[in-house]
């Protein structure tokens, strides 16, 4: 492998091996090409100079454009040969050249000429070659020959013709699409390759029509389709018609299933493959419709051919993913493929067992994936490793089995990226499953002890700190702690320091010893371990008694620094030596950019160390710290639920302005990021005037205005009203954008000394219910629902009225409520009649509340809901329900 | 779309390369990639035993053919079946031209009408030809039999 890339030109003395292209060099092949000028030529002297020049090219060797010219206009020359072979080589050197649109007019006489030849091969391979590297202008001089060929009687021409067509489609699509009516008679040739090509193109042609691509499909679905290949293409084109028309049977018949089940039987492997897998994806797929496509993929589980076995366990792995009941049958043959040869299918066939095995057969699995694990790349490793840790969230009570596979793995050899992986799962493990914590926390320890990365080792570190303090044996860590202090590097032992600190904070009887440990640390040769130990030995107190620690402290400790670390990274750069010591309360601490909301990164799920505990994501923390920070603020009491920012501008304005609602027990924040676009301004002393008339129960009680407002630096002014406490009050509010505007010099960047105030309408903004309820999820809906037991459940049954579809009424309830859809249940089939969809969600007030939605829809579109909320207090089950009522 | 082919010798140095849609910036990636690909599997393989992986969204199916090596890379449509059916083609035209599984002086030495017959086969990344017979004819200007 050293040497891989070299091209095969490279010295050889072994004579058996003599390559033809020995010592091939670009210059001399160059020199060579000048044969093709000669008057008399030698046809088998100039094919060989054109295999050269190809084997350069395939090399991915380049020729410079004056080169490349060169050769092209040599290449034109041999035209005048009649030999058949040489003829051949120069129609793929012509195409390899790719010549520019001013050199095309040398070859474009003789091609024409060829393409009207009498030798239908002539005309085949000028074809391909003229639509290769011509330009819109000539094709319409060509068009004609074009539409004529498709039809041609032999096959090599018309196969031409038509694969021409699906290139020139992309670059004149206006032109090709005239070619209809002879493509459409070429789809029905009774040549097979003639005939795969032709429903390609027409298809292209014809893919944004959808009536005319399901009269295709309906025609030739009935008729015969000659070639595999064609087939395949059917069967595709008949699952788009399938995709589209879903939703307007009524009857719950699907139309085309028949044709794709009848495939499943064809004789050639790629037409049960490409129907089997067309079933699979068919939208909202039921069991018995998926059945006779499982049956298929079965028996290739067991075929001899590798790539039959990976196409069959890849597709019942993303069967598994929805379906995995349906799965569980192949279970056994998928068993004997995790000792595959080929590493891929392997790690498929794990992954989907992980998805549909059950609870008694965990431990048989782990068995066998141990053995596999020690002999596949990393990259497979991450993939098997997020696989157990969903497994283990789906049967905590495995945990035990789960963990001990995950800490064995975590001390074999592997590079970052996987040991990442496995610390990421046991740290949600940790967090999820609480009997787990233990032995988790144990595992990440002994880890510690031999972990080569400094990254992993401080984040561990930082978890135990918040974590090790609050287990039943506390001082069973420290040893481990410590030892990082004797053995690291300085980041790891600063890191271990102050996670010494908070064992020593929030644990008093252990105060004393560690008191012992911290000062040992004063000694170290870093400055930084050195300052952390002085730091938190002064902070912590009491002199190594056994004392309780402050709020301050622990708050000092635990809590994370309220500065936007950019203010601070600013404020420190500005900061002049001088008599005066830095003041850290002088550093700003509002959030100076907007994005809070856009930091959150779309769809991705928290995982491992750094992302935060369940709950409410970061984000929420942030803007708890921003509005803890602003004292008009400070006494409303803990955040209960901040919004998704809501527009209250159109795009490209003057000024741009969203809202961040906050939710307090008995407040309720506003948020307005205001952003300005114009250079020429400068806003200052910016407010939003919030008519509440229309919010009865809502009263304003503080304004924060923002002082300044630069262009393209966006700020945020901020309203709070006082509500009834406990109460989901709701109401709608309009506002006005109002502020002081200065003139800015554009090219000095300073603004005049006077102002006019101005307004700026913004949209209305409501608080509605769901504004709440708090997004959260069970990981096992049927235990929750049960263990929160019938005492505070309410039932009631309501009309909703015509609907468009199930769904469309499903969506409103939930986006009414603002709850979380629990086991995929927020998608309806598309054809059922019923549907049963789970929610749970915390109300404010911290009540933990599940809702058990049945829908059913009659014939003129009506839709039902019977609603049957529990929760842990009567009073929030009524207010569910009159969410409901009055929504 | 077919977005490589690759014939390499067993020492891992190319033959054959060409690429469709691939930036040229991306090639010598996927070249390095590929070769090791073979490098770790396709020790003991036999011929034209067919050895699939996927990277990303994109699928590689490859094999051995006497002392060269073929790898092919689709996306989209040419999945690992399609592209199964791809290196079969491409395997019977080899085996075809060359007469049988190819040492690599052989494969040199007919270097000029596999490049043919490859053109018969892909086009701009999509499959034309795949009747091994057909194609023997086809690069020596000769009309389909059946026709």
């Amino acid at each position: 492998m050293a040497q891989p890339l070299v091209k095969k030109d490279d010295d050889r003395d072994d004579e058996a091996d003599y390559s033809p292209f020995l010592g091939i060099e670009k210059g001399a092949v160059l020199q060579e090409a000048r044969v093709f000028n000669d008057p008399q030529l030698d046809p088998r002297r100039c094919s060989q100079v054109i295999t050269k020049l190809l084997y350069l090219l395939n090399q991915g060797e380049t020729f410079t454009k004056v080169e490349a010219t060169e050769v092209f206009f040599s290449v034109t020359k041999l035209f005048q040969s009649r030999d058949i072979g040489l003829r051949r080589m120069v129609y793929v050197m012509i195409k390899e050249l790719s010549p520019s649109a001013d050199e095309v007019i040398i070859v474009t006489s003789s091609l024409m000429k060829d393409m009207t030849s009498k030798t239908d091969m002539y005309r085949a391979n000028a074809i391909r070659v003229l639509c290769r590297i011509t330009d819109g202008t000539l094709l319409t001089q060509i068009e004609r020959y074009l539409k004529q060929a498709i039809v041609d009687k032999n096959p090599v021409v018309a196969s031409a013709a038509l694969v021409s067509g699906i290139h020139l489609l992309q670059t004149n699509p206006e032109i090709v699409k005239r070619w209809s009516n002879e493509v459409q008679e070429a789809v029905q040739s009774r040549a097979a390759l003639v005939q795969f090509h032709a429903l390609a193109l027409l298809h292209q042609i014809r893919q944004n029509d959808r009536l005319a691509v399901n009269k295709l499909v309906t025609s030739l679905t009935r008729g015969s389709v000659r070639s595999p290949l064609a087939q395949c293409l059917l069967i595709r084109y008949t699952s788009q018609v399938i995709r589209e028309s879903a939703n307007n049977t009524q009857t719950g018949d699907r139309p085309f299933y028949d044709f794709l089940e009848g495939c499943l039987r064809h004789k050639a492997e790629m037409v049960i493959f490409e129907a089997a897998r067309a079933i699979t994806e068919l939208n909202g797929v039921t069991s018995r419709e998926l059945t006779p496509a499982i049956t298929v993929l079965q028996l290739f589980l067991s075929s001899s051919k590798p790539v039959l076995r990976f196409a069959a366990v890849r597709t019942l792995n993303k069967v598994a993913m929805t379906h995995p009941m349906a799965v569980t049958n192949c279970n056994i043959d998928m068993e004997s493929l995790i000792s595959d040869q080929n590493r891929s299918i392997a790690t498929l066939a794990i992954t989907t067992l992980l998805k549909t095995g059950n609870e008694s057969s965990v431990d048989r699995l782990m068995k066998q994936i141990t053995n596999f694990m020690s002999d596949i790349a990393d990259e497979f490793k991450i993939v098997v490793v997020e696989a157990i840790r969903s497994l283990c969230l789906k049967f905590p009570l495995k945990h035990r089995s789960l963990m001990n596979f995950l800490s064995n793995i975590l001390r074999e050899e592997g590079g970052f990226e996987y040991k990442k992986a496995i610390v990421d799962s046991i740290v949600i493990l940790i967090r999820d499953i609480p009997e787990a914590k233990e032995s988790g926390l144990l595992h990440l320890c002994e880890f510690i002890e031999d972990c080569e990365f400094t990254y992993l080792s401080t984040q561990i570190l930082h978890f135990l700190g918040i974590e090790g303090p609050k287990t039943s044996d506390p001082s069973k860590y420290i040893r481990y702690i410590y030892n990082r202090v004797h053995l690291e590097n300085a980041t790891v032992r600063a890191g271990a320091v102050s996670t010494l600190a908070k064992f020593g904070a929030m644990v008093d009887a252990l105060k004393p010893r560690i008191f012992v440990l911290l000062r040992r640390c004063l000694f170290d040769n870093d400055d930084e371990v050195r300052d952390r130990a002085t730091l938190y030995l002064n902070t912590l107190g009491g002199d190594g008694a056994v004392v309780e620690t402050g709020e301050d402290v622990k708050e000092f400790l635990f809590g994370s620094l309220d500065i936007p670390l950019v203010n601070l990274e600013n404020s420190l750069k500005n900061y002049e030596l001088s008599e005066e010591s830095f003041d850290i309360d002088s550093v700003p601490k509002e959030v100076k950019t907007q994005p809070l909301a856009e930091k959150k990164a779309p769809g991705k799920k928290p995982t491992g160390l750094s992302a935060p505990p369940t709950g409410p994501p970061s984000t929420v923390d942030a803007y708890e710290r921003l509005l803890s920070s602003i004292p008009e603020f400070a006494n409303f009491g803990k955040l209960f639920k901040s919004s998704a920012p809501v527009e209250l501008t159109e795009a490209e304005t003057e000024y741009a302005v969203n809202v961040v609602k906050h939710i307090f027990d008995g407040h309720v924040v506003f948020q307005f990021n205001c952003t300005n676009t114009i250079p020429e301004q400068l806003l200052e002393n910016v407010t939003v005037i919030v008519d509440a008339s229309e919010a009865e129960e809502f009263a304003e009680v503080a304004t924060k205005p923002l002082r300044s407002l630069p262009y393209d630096s966006p700020g945020q002014t901020f309203v709070a009203f006082e509500k009834p406490e406990g109460v989901s009050a709701v109401g709608k509010f309009s506002n006005m954008l109002r502020f002081i505007v200065k003139e800015v010099d554009p090219s000095t960047g300073e603004a005049e000394e006077d102002g006019v105030e101005d307004e700026y309408q913004l949209e209305d903004l409501e608080v509605v219910a769901a504004d709440y309820m708090l997004k959260v999820g069970v990981s096992n809906f049927r235990n929750a629902w049960e263990s929160m037991g019938a005492d505070c459940e309410r039932v009631d049954e309501y009309g909703l009225g015509p609907r468009d579809s199930l769904a469309e009424a499903v969506n409103a309830v939930i986006n009414l409520l603002g709850m979380q859809p629990c086991e995929g249940t927020e998608v309806v089939p598309s054809n059922s009649r019923s549907h049963t969809c789970l929610l749970s969600g915390v109300y404010i007030g911290n009540v933990k509340v599940l809702v058990r939605l049945q829908f059913g829809i009659d014939g003129p579109k009506d839709v039902a809901m019977k609603l049957a909320v529990r929760s842990e207090d009567e009073a929030v089950s009524d207010a569910i329900h009159e969410i409901v009522a009055s929504g | 779309m077919i977005l490589a082919l690759l014939f390499a010798n067993s020492e891992g140095n190319i033959l054959v390369e060409r690429f469709n849609g691939v930036p040229a910036e991306e090639r010598l990636h996927w070249r390095s990639f590929l070769v090791k690909l073979g490098a770790d599997n396709l020790k003991g393989v036999k011929n034209e035993e067919l050895l699939v992986a996927s990277h990303k969204s994109v699928y590689i199916v490859y094999t051995v053919l006497g002392d060269v090596s073929v790898y092919v890379v689709g996306k989209d449509e040419y999945d690992e079946l399609a592209l199964a059916e791809v290196i079969f083609v491409i395997t019977s035209a080899v085996k075809d031209v060359c007469g049988k599984p190819p040492t690599e002086r052989l494969f040199l030495d007919k270097y000029g009408k596999i490049c043919l017959s490859l053109d018969e086969i892909i086009w701009k990344g999509y499959m034309e030809n795949t009747d091994k017979d057909r194609i023997r004819r086809l690069v020596r200007l000769k009309p389909p039999t059946e026709f």
